[in-house]
């Protein structure tokens, strides 16, 4: 145990802060969480072991040692399989510990990869990167939830992620939607509900908010073949049911390190608002897009935007307090923008300008009124950023710039002195 | 849900595991033993696979055919049926979308590009990888330019294949009557 919070107990104790019985209770709870602390070390370090020897053994296979015969080579396709799967069966069976779970899991799932790869090697099955990364997929997938295991379930979304990039971003004439990653992450979606359920807080289930949503984020793209215009709506709804999700009651009051969702949903917000900022972009959405239902890109931003919608009802409902957040808004805004968009291009640049303006007002504002210097700062940010872009498509003279440049610094400056002595002030 | 039942269900899970590369290897290893071995004239060049290893695309001379049917797509499937030519080199016979009535061997390929009007259908093979030793993927690239820079019009390049059943199975890619790496491994001394 920590000995410094050993010397606070019985400091307090001297001092008769607390009682026996409560240093006796404190120091007994740490040392619960402690005996199960080395049980988390090893477990991540079992991962890390078998996540190595696995994609070594893939490395040493792709060597192609073709001097072997076919009969050894097909052999040696199935031992590293075969022992996985002795080892894993041999922990589900004997009721093993997480550790071996995790680690045995772990192998079994690169052990696929190498077999199948080595295979296709011998006999030089045809096929691309993604015909074999779903196969990989689709054979690893039960072992999230026969293993009960968080290192599984990461791999699989990772590699899902890799097989939608590999699919969706090959700009040949081949360019595919990679609709079966959907299918993919839906099937790893119990495990992480579950995981909210029984542990919200733990550190592992912040790391798969966080996976989820740079997944999401990065393979969105993927989905947008022709109609690339329509892809800055589907991206401003995936923010926005980002941002809604993380005001749902389960993470709105976790820190802000663990709510991912709340932090890409803004931050993806506030980047994509500020490229839609330039006018040349909309010239081209106005030429450019179709808002044809039949199109796939307008079709999973209909999906996003009810999405996002349904969560925000769904949010308000449960809020015991009437409280309003521009932020929660800015999808539907977006949405009907792009529409104003389709038509009228000069309008949507301006109303585009006007929104990052309000928002980053709306944000110096919750920021100043809650004394949390972290929001305050990003309104201004995104002020500034709105101005300083301005400077590129509107003429005028150095000097002019030069000083409005001045003056939005002296701003920061300001604006950051005022609310540190306003604080001050409250707190004597 | 009891340990057992997860177990039995991670069971069923491993034999699916060992069926799936088993079943890869007895499809191959039939088309291997029973097939009948086309040579396909071809080109190869050297790219790379994270998880497989170094292979050689093979870029088929074999790669059109002439058809009175003008409604091929893109990405359709294509029923290529073969002849031997007087030197044992792959022909198309016809093609075809649909499986006919014929002894004749036939493989599967993806329809690239279709003109319309020009009576004829472009096509990939599917065979297209050929999996080499890590060392010998660039020189085999390599010593195909050297072979044909020569003007020596008797030099060919060709991939030899198993058919069956419209399956496929590569099993080398040739330079004359010599397999490529016999010509690496000459090189290399």
């Amino acid at each position: 145990m920590k000995s410094k919070l050993l010397n606070d107990i019985s400091e307090l104790l001297e001092n008769n802060i607390i009682s026996q019985e409560v240093a006796t209770n404190i120091t007994a709870y740490y040392k619960s969480k402690e005996d199960s602390q080395p049980n988390r070390l090893f477990t991540v370090f079992g991962v890390l072991g078998a996540t190595l020897v696995g994609l070594g053994i893939i490395l040493i296979l792709a060597h192609n040692w073709d001097n072997l015969s076919r009969l050894i080579k097909t052999v040696l396709a199935f031992i590293p399989l075969v022992i996985a799967q002795l080892v894993s069966g041999y922990s589900i069976y004997k009721e093993k510990s997480q550790v071996w779970k995790e680690s045995s899991g772990t192998f079994l799932f690169f052990a696929i990869g190498a077999s199948i790869a080595l295979v296709s090697q011998i006999y030089n099955i045809p096929g691309d990167l993604g015909s074999f990364l779903f196969t990989w997929i689709v054979l690893a997938l039960p072992l999230i939830y026969l293993l009960n295991s968080k290192a599984v379930s990461i791999l699989i979304v990772v590699f899902a992620s890799y097989y939608a990039c590999e699919l969706g971003y090959d700009f040949g004439y081949q360019n595919k939607t990679p609709w079966l990653y959907l299918v993919f992450v839906i099937a790893t979606l119990p495990f992480y509900l579950k995981l909210l359920k029984t542990s919200p807080l733990a550190n592992s289930t912040s790391i798969f908010n966080w996976l989820y949503t740079i997944s999401f984020t990065v393979v969105l793209g993927a989905f947008i073949s022709s109609n690339w215009p329509v892809g800055f709506l589907m991206y401003a709804m995936l923010f926005g049911v980002f941002y809604n999700l993380g005001k749902l009651p389960i993470y709105k009051n976790q820190q802000l390190r663990r709510n991912s969702f709340t932090v890409v949903g803004s931050l993806g917000a506030v980047v994509l608002l500020i490229i839609l900022s330039f006018n040349i972009v909309w010239d081209e959405i106005l030429v450019l897009a179709s808002i044809a239902m039949y199109t796939q890109e307008m079709l999973l931003a209909t999906v996003l935007f009810v999405l996002a919608f349904m969560i925000l009802l769904y949010t308000k409902k449960k809020e015991k307090v009437e409280s309003f957040n521009l932020f929660q808004y800015v999808f539907l805004i977006v949405a009907i923008i792009f529409f104003i968009g389709i038509a009228n291009a000069i309008a949507a640049t301006v109303l585009t300008n006007i929104l990052l303006l309000v928002i980053g007002l709306s944000a110096i504002k919750i920021g100043a009124d809650t004394f949390r210097f972290s929001v305050l700062n990003y309104g201004l940010l995104i002020v500034t950023s709105v101005i300083v872009c301005r400077f590129f498509d509107i003429d005028i003279g150095f000097e002019v710039k030069g000083l409005l440049f001045v003056a939005v610094g002296f701003g920061f400056f300001l604006t950051n002195y005022i609310m540190l002595k306003r604080k001050k002030e409250l707190n004597r | 849900m009891k340990t057992i039942h997860i177990f039995i269900l991670f069971l069923v899970m491993v034999l699916v595991q060992l069926f799936v590369p088993a079943k890869m290897i007895f499809d191959r290893e039939n088309v291997l033993e029973a097939g009948v071995t086309y040579k396909f004239k071809t080109q190869p060049v050297d790219p790379n696979d994270p998880f497989r290893g170094k292979y050689i695309t093979l870029n088929y001379e074999m790669d059109s055919a002439k058809t009175n049917d003008t409604t091929w797509e893109q990405g359709e499937t294509i029923l290529v049926y073969l002849e031997k030519d007087g030197l044992g080199f792959a022909r198309v016979h016809s093609v075809s979308k649909e499986q006919k009535s014929t002894d004749r061997d036939y493989v599967k390929a993806t329809v690239s590009w279709n003109y319309g009007n020009s009576n004829t259908v472009n096509f990939e093979l599917p065979f297209d990888r050929f999996y080499m030793e890590e060392s010998k993927a660039k020189p085999a690239e390599d010593i195909y330019r050297k072979y044909n820079r020569q003007g020596n019009n008797k030099s060919e390049t060709y991939a030899l294949v198993a058919v069956k059943n419209g399956k496929a199975v590569l099993k080398d890619v040739y330079i004359n009557d010599k397999p490529i790496t016999y010509y690496i491994e000459r090189d290399n001394e």
